[in-house]
């Protein structure tokens, strides 16, 4: 133990500072008085979903008190869409939270949708209900594996992640990206879904459900499992709403909250759907919320895939409508024969249109508008200012995982260092949509 | 295990229309004045009297929680935008202001009764001051940190006002619509040497 006279103090002079080396760990022990302790975690350490640091105030193995340090992964995102069109805004948003991409494209298409005061066709609605819930099911099955593995499952984990894959590949189909896929633009959708997109969710449907009942016949009973999540990081409904928590926590803590009842976008108000709570608000409590919330998005899915109707996926209007019908040619390049055509030897005037469209954007009257969207993790917010130009002014995103990080510290006070593990995987924060 | 919902009604009892939302706000607090756009209602108010509308808003409108706080800049001058008037026939927008104001929007939701509202304040760009709302809402303790981080708003009355999502040594507040994007000319053709991003002074640029 040395004091090394290169590093200048930031603390107070009556306060006790030690540098460690290495083997000299029974002088620290015996230069610090008290139990107390600051402990550092991550912010690269396998058990906190990426770059998330938290500083753990300790007295003996007891967390007194835990404060989460983020900013490593941020991006800029909002200031970058700042400088681009409203159409190229949808492939930054999507790389927020990146286990939820398609919940940020939609909530910010429908902002976007809401400052035009358009709507969009019927099947371009249904097709986002379909993927939006897909992607519920996905971000859930990460969360399972991730928990999991943190636990020291290692079984669940390469079961959840296996079965998203199968979800991943759905997209992939769709949009051509397994993540980030910009597929849900302002207006609709990217291009219209494949001729195989009806059976391939069919047979994701017929598959998940073993699985789902898979994973409880492994996690439900299971001694490990209930006796680490079963009483941890308990936050009531209170505690809920002072703090912003939103999503599977707040649902976990007996309130039936759901945007997608409350406020119904996306036409979920004609979709027969159970809101799944329980009363226990703890860890396990969580963990049969969103188990019973995958079951919930399959039913959504399936009546969905009923009501799937034939049509355009993008608006009419073609001052906004980004060319959206298009055909992947031989040469594996998504060009529409008949639409170059129609460009190229028809129409000047549409030519022209199509250029403008697509190097300056279409504008958005002035306005400001705020649209939230029930994401896998809570509440998705979008605050959106247009001053009627062909860029956003101002966008800002509420994300749930930022909001809902806040309350692990009283989740964590007064339980044992591995348990600040399960608070923070039960908030399943993503740490792409903490710091933006 | 669940609860079935009619379309719009809160957990509790149904929504009060924004009008009687508007009507109790100005009734409760004076020298506000609300606005209804595109199906949302705002509420400006004046620094001053911002925590009593905030206050009103949690206990008599039962809005328990505050969903979401933000910042938006508006620098003075006047400005003309670019605009691709012959797409669209939309109405030209053009905003001049004599002095730069930093406009902070809290949109407070109630579960209970399933209506939201914005709350809109205004603080001058120069030194920009709020009283803090985590004293009503403690949620707003991050989002306040954001908004200092971003815009360089100092709430009075805060906890622990630090950067949050910035490097805490970094100089200026990114969101400003005085602060550029960039930060150094990029130019590929002489062999300029480029700075990485910790070797940029970007005092140069903002100044």
């Amino acid at each position: 133990m040395a004091v090394d006279p290169n590093v200048e103090s930031s603390l107070s002079d009556d306060a006790l500072e030690l540098f460690v080396e290495g083997a000299d760990w029974e002088s620290v022990v015996d230069a610090v008085e008290d139990d107390t302790l600051t402990v550092n975690m991550g912010p690269q350490h396998p058990s906190t979903h990426g770059v998330l640091r938290l500083v753990l105030n300790l007295d003996g193995e007891v967390v007194t008190k835990l404060t989460p340090i983020i900013g490593y992964l941020h991006t800029g995102i909002e200031k970058n869409a700042e400088y681009r069109t409203w159409v190229q805004g949808t492939t930054f948003f999507t790389r927020m939270d990146y286990l939820a991409p398609l919940y940020n494209e939609a909530a910010y298409s429908l902002g976007v949708e809401q400052l035009l005061g358009i709507d969009i066709p019927k099947r371009a609605e249904v097709v986002r209900v379909i993927l939006l819930e897909f992607n519920r099911i996905a971000s859930h099955l990460v969360w399972l594996a991730t928990g999991g593995m943190e636990l020291g499952s290692t079984t669940m984990m390469t079961f959840g992640f296996r079965e998203r894959e199968h979800i991943l590949d759905l997209f992939e189909s769709q949009s051509g990206l397994r993540m980030n896929h910009a597929y849900i633009r302002p207006g609709g959708l990217a291009q219209d879904v494949t001729s195989d997109f009806v059976e391939r969710c069919e047979s994701l449907l017929e598959l998940l459900p073993r699985k789902i009942a898979d994973y409880e016949d492994l996690l439900l009973k299971n001694p490990i499992w209930n006796d680490r999540l079963r009483g941890v990081g308990i936050i009531d409904e209170q505690t809920c709403y002072e703090y912003g928590v939103t999503g599977p926590l707040l649902r976990a803590a007996g309130v039936p909250w759901d945007l997608r009842k409350a406020e119904p976008c996306l036409g979920y108000d004609e979709y027969d759907f159970e809101v799944p709570t329980e009363t226990a608000a703890d860890s396990f409590a969580r963990f049969l919320v969103r188990i019973a919330e995958m079951r919930e998005s399959m039913g959504i899915i399936r009546q969905a895939l009923d009501r799937l109707p034939d049509g355009p996926v993008m608006v009419a209007d073609k001052r906004i409508a980004w060319p959206s019908q298009q055909a992947l040619g031989p040469d594996g390049i998504g060009n529409d024969p008949e639409y170059i055509r129609h460009i190229m030897g028809e129409s000047m005037e549409s030519l022209i249109n199509h250029f403008k469209l697509v190097t300056q954007g279409f504008t958005v009257p002035a306005g400001q508008v705020y649209v939230p969207l029930e994401s896998p993790r809570g509440e998705l917010g979008y605050a959106i200012t247009s001053t009627g130009t062909n860029k956003p002014y101002r966008v800002h995103v509420r994300e749930p995982s930022f909001v809902n990080l806040q309350a692990a510290d009283v989740m964590s006070r007064g339980h044992m260092v591995s348990d600040v593990v399960v608070v923070v995987a039960s908030l399943d924060p993503v740490m792409g949509g903490v710091d933006r | 295990m669940s609860y079935v919902p009619t379309r719009g009604h809160g957990l509790i009892d149904p929504p009060l229309t924004h009008d009687e939302l508007a009507q109790r706000i100005t009734d409760a607090v004076e020298g506000v004045t609300t606005e209804q756009a595109l199906g949302e209602l705002t509420v400006h108010v004046e620094p001053d009297s911002l925590l009593a509308v905030l206050r009103t808003c949690k206990e008599e409108l039962a809005c328990e929680m505050l969903a979401d706080l933000s910042g938006v800049h508006w620098p003075a001058g006047d400005h003309v935008i670019e605009r691709q008037s012959s797409t669209t026939g939309w109405p030209s927008y053009r905003v001049s202001r004599d002095r730069g104001v930093i406009e902070v929007l809290y949109i407070v939701r109630s579960a209970s009764r399933n209506h939201r509202l914005r709350v809109a304040v205004g603080t001058d760009d120069t030194d920009p001051v709020l009283p803090s709302a985590t004293g009503i809402y403690p949620t707003a303790n991050y989002h306040e940190r954001e908004v200092y981080d971003f815009f360089g708003v100092r709430f009075e009355g805060h906890p622990d006002l630090t950067r949050i999502l910035m490097p805490d040594d970094w100089i200026g507040h990114p969101h400003r619509k005085d602060y550029p994007l960039g930060g150094v000319d990029v130019d590929y053709k002489h062999d300029k040497y480029i700075p990485p991003p910790d070797e940029r002074d970007l005092r140069e640029v903002i100044d």
